[in-house]
């Protein structure tokens, strides 16, 4: 950002540090900076990735797997976040997400031992052409005016209701309801936001 | 090409060391990037005491009155420092990677207030909050080790001696000479009469 003239409200979208990929959308004035955004960015759907404007994406990674699909609403502001998709992660507008925070809608690997070694098999150097085993995929949905903190951590099917506050360092198994505070690992409702 | 007196010679990054952070002649400094968010404006910013040390992945996100020390000896090896009031670092204090040092939230806790923020913030170059939000300071005692990925909350301090486990996060004071771990963190035990052995009180 820093590295770049000063944005005018009326710039339209960009990636600072190389080309965006053709399906990836960015509103009005809205900042993507880090070398590695898009290292990881596997989906070649039409608008596998949309963002609205304003925002501010500060060496987050946009890590989409091949079925991936991502929505990203205004004024949101995230910082080295870590977001891995494999189905859809969909978050409104105003969201803050802190420095180093993952969220994940997938485990990426199955649970059962035998599917494991089969999966292991097929992501290995010798593993060419060979199926990957199913693994459960489940939407995150963070909704408006969600603050989450630092070194965060967001797991498969939640959704984090609105103006909700996900404290520094949690983690997140199961939905938090709107306006609540969480904390912990793993997360327990504290309070409500005032 | 030649560099200026603030610029590291085995830098990477093409930055400065601003010229209110005061270096010891044998501290450390691994780069400059640590600095690309530091923003103070009080002498003596950041204070880097004698043998003192801060390697990549440190970060000094500094706001306009923050100010940071780090003592005698005290190792960052990677630490997200967001500091509005003051965060105090002592002698021999062992930072790890990937941990936050945050004495403020930087944002409004209520809605309203965070979308006015976010609002202004894309208006700015740094695109960084300046909302006036409530700063505590954090106290990291002398001989403190921090494991990694360790939040550390604001208004924290943390007594001398003691050991915080990996991934905590401490949202309340921690005695010296005390072992404490876990998210929200508790204390696991005080340091033996064994471990405490040959400290010089």
């Amino acid at each position: 950002m820093n590295r770049d003239k000063q944005s005018e409200p009326s710039q339209p979208g960009r990636w600072v540090d190389g080309t965006l990929p053709p399906n990836v959308r960015l509103g009005q004035n809205t900042i993507i900076t880090g070398d590695l955004a898009f290292k990881r960015f596997h989906c070649h759907e039409p608008d596998a990735l949309c963002i609205g404007a304003h925002c501010t994406m500060d060496g987050v990674h946009f890590d989409l797997g091949e079925a991936g699909r991502m929505i990203i609403g205004d004024y949101c502001y995230f910082t080295n976040a870590v977001l891995l998709c494999e189905l859809e992660i969909c978050i409104g507008n105003y969201v803050v997400i802190g420095w180093n925070t993952t969220v994940a809608d997938s485990d990426f690997h199955p649970i059962a031992p035998a599917e494991r070694i089969a999966d292991a098999v097929a992501c290995s150097p010798l593993g060419k052409g060979r199926p990957r085993p199913p693994v459960v995929k489940q939407a995150v949905i963070i909704e408006d005016d969600v603050w989450i903190g630092p070194n965060a951590t967001i797991l498969k099917g939640v959704r984090i209701g609105t103006g909700a506050l996900v404290e520094p360092g949690s983690l997140i198994t199961r939905d938090v309801p709107p306006r609540a505070r969480v904390m912990g690992n793993p997360a327990e409702i504290i309070g409500e936001v005032a | 090409m030649s560099r200026s007196a603030r610029q590291l010679p085995w830098d990477w990054y093409e930055g400065e060391i601003p010229k209110n952070v005061a270096v010891d002649s044998t501290a450390y400094i691994e780069t400059s990037y640590s600095f690309r968010f530091f923003r103070s404006e009080v002498p003596g910013g950041v204070e880097y005491g004698r043998g003192a040390s801060t390697y990549l992945g440190t970060m000094f996100d500094v706001g306009p009155r923050g100010r940071v020390k780090l003592g005698d000896y005290a190792l960052v090896h990677g630490a997200r420092i967001i500091c509005d009031n003051e965060i105090l670092i002592g002698n021999h204090a062992l930072i790890s990677w990937n941990v936050v040092l945050m004495d403020t939230y930087r944002l409004p806790a209520n809605s309203a207030g965070r979308r006015h923020e976010l609002e202004l913030m894309p208006q700015r170059e740094l695109r960084i909050a300046a909302a006036d939000v409530p700063a505590r300071p954090i106290h990291i005692g002398p001989n403190v080790w921090i494991g990694f990925e360790t939040c550390v909350l604001p208004g924290v301090t943390i007594g001398e001696g003691s050991v915080i486990g990996a991934r905590s996060v401490v949202t309340t004071n921690v005695p010296p000479f005390t072992i404490a771990a876990g998210n929200p963190a508790r204390i696991v035990r005080p340091l033996t009469a064994e471990e405490m052995k040959s400290h010089a009180a």
